[in-house]
């Protein structure tokens, strides 16, 4: 192997990137940046920023009243039954998030590499495996709430006709099996995502290693193991970044199979069902109070996500 | 909102007000639109606009239904910037002060109609602080037991006058391989009505509600307890792994002869006649547990009202509609078409279901209680008692807890009358 | 086109075919049961949630494509997502090869500030968003939507394309750039085509929750006939009564141009994995 590895850090050596060439002027630069720059600033920033100032204010529906400072803060830790919600969904996030990498990223990259090496129908395949995301959230709710129906479900129907009727039970009503069906649905919805991304992180990686590592007698498994894995890196590092952020703001399908309230009984409540129902079911103070609960997930997710991205590039830069 | 961007908002809008209305003028015409969460009703509602675009030459009124998990939403934000509409349908009771406070809505207390309307209702669309109306009434919903007449004389039992013929009834369905109660534990919202249904009785309805509202007594209350141990009674009669169990699931469970008898409420109507039309459906009142301080009641509440933007650029034709909104004309073509009960006075439900509950709510009326009184802050009573309710049919807390759980909930707002 | 080994008949091959076909069928059986559905009276799901229809007809299409306005409501659908998943990956892989490509000073600035984007809960700023809009007329007006939806394709876009395009080699725009090519040029003709699956991945993932999206235009847009396609669905959520046969008929309808969106970016993705990075 350490033939292979060599003649990869050779490779990568010659590609060294970035930061050494010419910068190109501070117009030019400005000029790349402008137009993201500035759709993004107007559109997006600039209304969160307002909407985060908020949290420092007293609300009565939509009139702002008197600034309070910190009060809204101390109001998320202190009253019932908030207080006890929030420290429970981020526990529930952190299933999420640890269940959906194990889950949904391993089978996409799974799939991804079974579906780069030439394949009958490797096609269709990646066009099935991708079909759950283009349907709305809530169909994919509505949906998987019939399978699983404990009345009605052909999930259980079926367990029973093989005679497994002791393993049928009422998935989404049960506190035990509610939320990790939350992410198996979820995965199912979403694995397409690191799938297609690892599939275009492999095809970037050049034929010549892995031609060169099978002429020196390597398998499938050495090749991806010790070719293709540690080039996927990057993509592994968007992946993992991109995964804790949706599951940290998770809400279209977890409100779709659970209700608002994450049934049953807060079993599936995650972070976003906390922060909508605060915002939009809440009483005359809501908005000062969701605007407190949106600055801190921010600041946590932003946090996190920084730190796994600085990790992920020293580990690049590292591999070079 | 801030100020400055509030004064250019309303800048922009009075421009934009005079630019309208000069067309209006040159039109003759005025245009109201009524915005609704009601998709359900877009046909109905036409129909019965009809009624007062004929009566009302030169006035035309366009319905616009929206989604109802988003309508407050869009409501909040569509009665701040121009072209928002001008009559618009408001939830009742607390989840309506919002609205109010934030000075988005028109006081309708000189509205002649609202003479129509007891105080009861009206204080459902009534501002908690200002004590001023806000909306004028248009129905009212109520709580009771549905039962299939076909299954009931299959089963050879008539309609309960006592707990134990309520039981003997379900005892009965389960024996012929019934599940006896159709409700649903998966949406949480219908617990709270399924206790109100079956046990404001235990706790003793009105006069429980006037000594919590007093501060005399609280949810920890013995009775208020007990009255949840019977739900925890009635725990066997529901379908199998209840928490699962969905509020689709059970009325179809219902509908498709699975099961005798659904508790719910009145908004059901509508329902049981377009997807059971064949089925013959009849109401009870739920008899009182054992134990009860009170005989049964029909709990009630208003389902909400049509109020008026504040911003309209059509005021005078908007509250002319709304005015109209409270006569008996319209509740009478408000309960014909839509099969739901009209609060406005001499209005006669044709539907013999609906006047049944009608006749209930007056003869037995009592609020429904976490609805009508606690949902004034956050979190709401109803909120509160459906998830506690849930996690006692998953036997995880006991009724006392379950009490607890929502007497803490409601401290962290509400303050009663003879509070210091 | 370089020999690639043809993959000889093995256990292990059995394993991963059988893999790859239960799975499909995991995902395609759901669907299936969409689509029966679709066939169906309300009355009858109301009846029996699942089942097969008992006669077949597509009644449910008809009031779907009617009711809903379906031909006005696809073309503002198609307006509106196209030009905000344009104007955004434009904007984006503008932004995304700088950012890449050079540690400028500030350059790491960008990039979190460009995260951050991703990590709060855009529905929190409705109401702002509703009064800045308000403030330069553009309620009611598509190009409103146009420029809202583009900038919550930003950070996403912004951090996918970033990560692709640092990977790739420095020589390729260092020969460019001894041809004497300007930045634009490098940037345009040399490294975007590189970048073309994930342009591609970057696009449909921004494409497919505007197309699915019914928040905003509710909010933003009034005259219904500005609605998009999900806008237009939601007139079949009822409070207490939902028209399933025709909401699952007009769910297939909408869902249908993005399965040919799909199939065909799939086709760039595919010629992506075969230009590849060899030269």
């Amino acid at each position: 192997m350490t033939a292979i590895t060599g003649q990869k850090d050779e490779k990568r050596g010659q590609t060294a990137r970035r930061r050494n060439t010419l910068m190109p002027s501070r117009l030019t630069i400005a000029l790349f940046l402008l137009p993201a720059f500035l759709l993004y600033t107007i559109f997006m920033i600039y209304p969160l920023v307002q909407a985060l100032i908020f949290s420092t204010f007293e609300f009565n529906g939509l009139v702002r009243g008197a600034f309070v400072g910190l009060q809204n803060f101390e109001q998320l830790f202190t009253r019932y039954p908030i207080s006890e919600q929030l420290p429970r969904a981020f526990v529930h996030n952190v299933y999420f998030f640890i269940g959906t990498m194990l889950i949904q990223n391993t089978l996409g990259l799974l799939f991804a590499v079974l579906l780069h090496r030439p394949r009958f129908g490797k096609r269709f395949f990646r066009v099935v495996f991708t079909l759950p995301y283009l349907i709305s959230p809530l169909v994919v709710g509505y949906l998987w709430s019939l399978m699983l129906n404990p009345l009605f479900g052909p999930v259980n129907a079926t367990l029973r006709n093989l005679g497994l009727g002791s393993l049928a039970r009422p998935w989404l009503g049960d506190p035990a099996t509610a939320l990790p069906v939350v992410i198996l649905v979820n995965a199912w919805m979403w694995v397409g995502f690191p799938m297609l991304l690892f599939g275009a992180g492999l095809a970037g990686i050049e034929d010549d290693l892995r031609e060169a590592a099978r002429i020196d007698g390597a398998s499938n498994w050495q090749i991806f193991r010790w070719i293709e894995f540690p080039l996927l890196t990057p993509v592994i590092g968007i992946v993992t970044v991109l995964t804790f952020i949706g599951n940290f703001n998770a809400f279209g399908i977890v409100w779709a199979l659970g209700g608002v309230d994450g049934t049953p009984a807060g079993a599936t409540d995650v972070l976003g069902l906390v922060f909508f129902r605060t915002a939009f079911r809440g009483g005359a103070d809501a908005f000062g109070l969701a605007s407190a609960l949106a600055v801190l997930m921010f600041l946590f997710i932003f946090t996190v996500s920084v730190l796994v991205q600085t990790w992920f590039r020293r580990l690049e830069s590292r591999m070079q | 909102m801030q100020k400055k961007t509030r004064f250019t908002a309303v800048a922009l809008l009075a421009i934009m007000l005079l630019v309208i209305m000069g067309s209006v003028v040159a039109q003759g015409d005025v245009t109201i639109t009524v915005w609704s969460w009601r998709t359900e009703d877009e046909d109905a509602y036409n129909e019965i606009f009809a009624v007062y675009e004929a009566a009302n030459p030169g006035v035309n009124v366009e319905f616009v239904p929206f989604v109802n998990t988003d309508y407050n939403n869009i409501l909040a934000t569509g009665l701040t910037g121009e072209g928002g509409p001008d009559v618009v349908q408001l939830r009742a009771y607390g989840s309506l002060q919002p609205l109010i406070e934030a000075g988005q809505l028109l006081p309708l207390d000189d509205l002649s109609t609202l003479e129509n309307f007891t105080p009861a209702i009206l204080k459902g669309s009534q501002g908690i602080q200002d004590g001023h109306i806000y909306g004028v009434p248009f129905g009212v919903q109520a709580l009771g037991a549905f039962y299939n007449v076909g299954m009931f004389e299959e089963l050879g039992v008539s309609e309960p006058e006592t707990w134990e013929d309520f039981i003997a009834i379900l005892d009965a369905a389960a024996a012929a391989g019934y599940i006896p109660l159709a409700n649903p534990a998966k949406d949480s919202w219908m617990l709270p009505i399924l206790h109100d249904a079956v046990a404001a009785p235990r706790y003793g309805g009105p006069e429980f509600e006037a000594a919590v509202l007093a501060g005399e007594t609280n949810f920890n209350d013995p009775n208020y307890v007990a009255s949840i141990a019977v739900l925890q009674d009635l725990q066997p009669y529901l379908p199998p792994d209840v928490v699962g169990v969905a509020y689709n699931d059970a009325r179809t469970l219902f509908i498709t002869g699975l099961s005798p008898i659904f508790i719910g409420g009145s908004f059901e109507i509508g329902f049981w006649q377009s997807e059971a039309p064949d089925m013959e459906v009849g109401m009870f009142m739920v008899p009182p547990p054992p134990d009860s301080l009170a005989g049964s009641f029909v709990p009630s509440w208003m389902d909400g009202s049509y109020g008026v933007n504040a911003l309209t650029d059509s005021p005078e034709a908007s509250l002319a509609l709304v005015e109209w909104m409270g006569t008996q004309e319209f509740g009478q073509l408000f309960t014909d078409k839509i099969h739901q009960i009209s609060p406005a006075a001499g209005v006669v439900s044709s539907d013999p279901l609906l006047a049944e509950f009608a006749a209930g709510m007056t003869e037995n009326p009592a609020s429904y209680l976490l609805l009508v009184n606690f949902r004034y802050g956050d979190p709401s009573g109803t909120t509160v008692l459906g998830n506690e309710l849930q996690r006692m049919f998953l036997g995880e807390v006991t009724p006392e807890e379950v009490a607890a759980a929502l007497q803490t909930g409601m401290e962290q707002w509400f303050v009663p009358a003879n509070a210091e | 086109m370089r020999a690639l080994k043809i993959p000889k008949f093995t256990f292990t091959g059995i394993g991963t075919n059988g893999l790859l076909i239960v799975y499909a069928a995991v995902v395609l059986i759901p669907m299936f049961i969409v689509v029966t559905n679709t066939m169906r009276p309300t009355r009858e799901i109301y009846r029996e949630p699942i089942g097969l229809p008992s006669t077949i007809n597509f009644d449910s299409y008809v009031t779907a494509w009617g009711e809903a306005n379906f031909s006005l409501y696809f073309m503002n659908s198609m307006v509106i997502t196209v030009s905000s998943v344009t104007l955004a990956t434009a904007a984006a892989s503008l932004a995304g090869y700088i950012l890449g490509r050079y540690d400028f000073r500030g350059s790491r600035f960008f990039s979190s500030f460009f995260v951050a984007g991703l990590t709060l809960p855009f529905r929190l700023a409705i109401v702002p968003l509703f009064l800045l809009l308000n403030s330069l007329g553009l309620i009611d007006n598509r190009i409103g939507l146009i420029l809202v939806y583009a900038a919550t394709g930003i950070p996403f876009s912004v951090f996918i394309l970033s990560a692709f395009f640092r990977q790739l080699p420095q020589e390729l725009s260092e020969a460019a750039r001894i041809d004497g090519a300007n930045e634009f040029v490098i940037f345009s003709r040399v490294m975007l085509p590189l970048v073309r699956p994930a342009l591609a991945t970057v696009a449909i993932f921004q494409f497919v929750p505007l197309w699915n999206d019914f928040f905003f235009p509710l909010i933003l847009l009034r005259s219904t006939d500005k609605w998009t396609l999900p806008v237009g669905m939601t007139r079949f959520f009822g409070e207490f009564q939902t028209d399933w046969s025709t909401l699952f008929a007009g769910l297939v309808i909408t869902t249908l141009p993005l399965v040919v969106l799909f199939l065909s970016a799939t086709e760039q993705i595919i010629s992506g994995l075969t230009a590849g990075v060899r030269k």
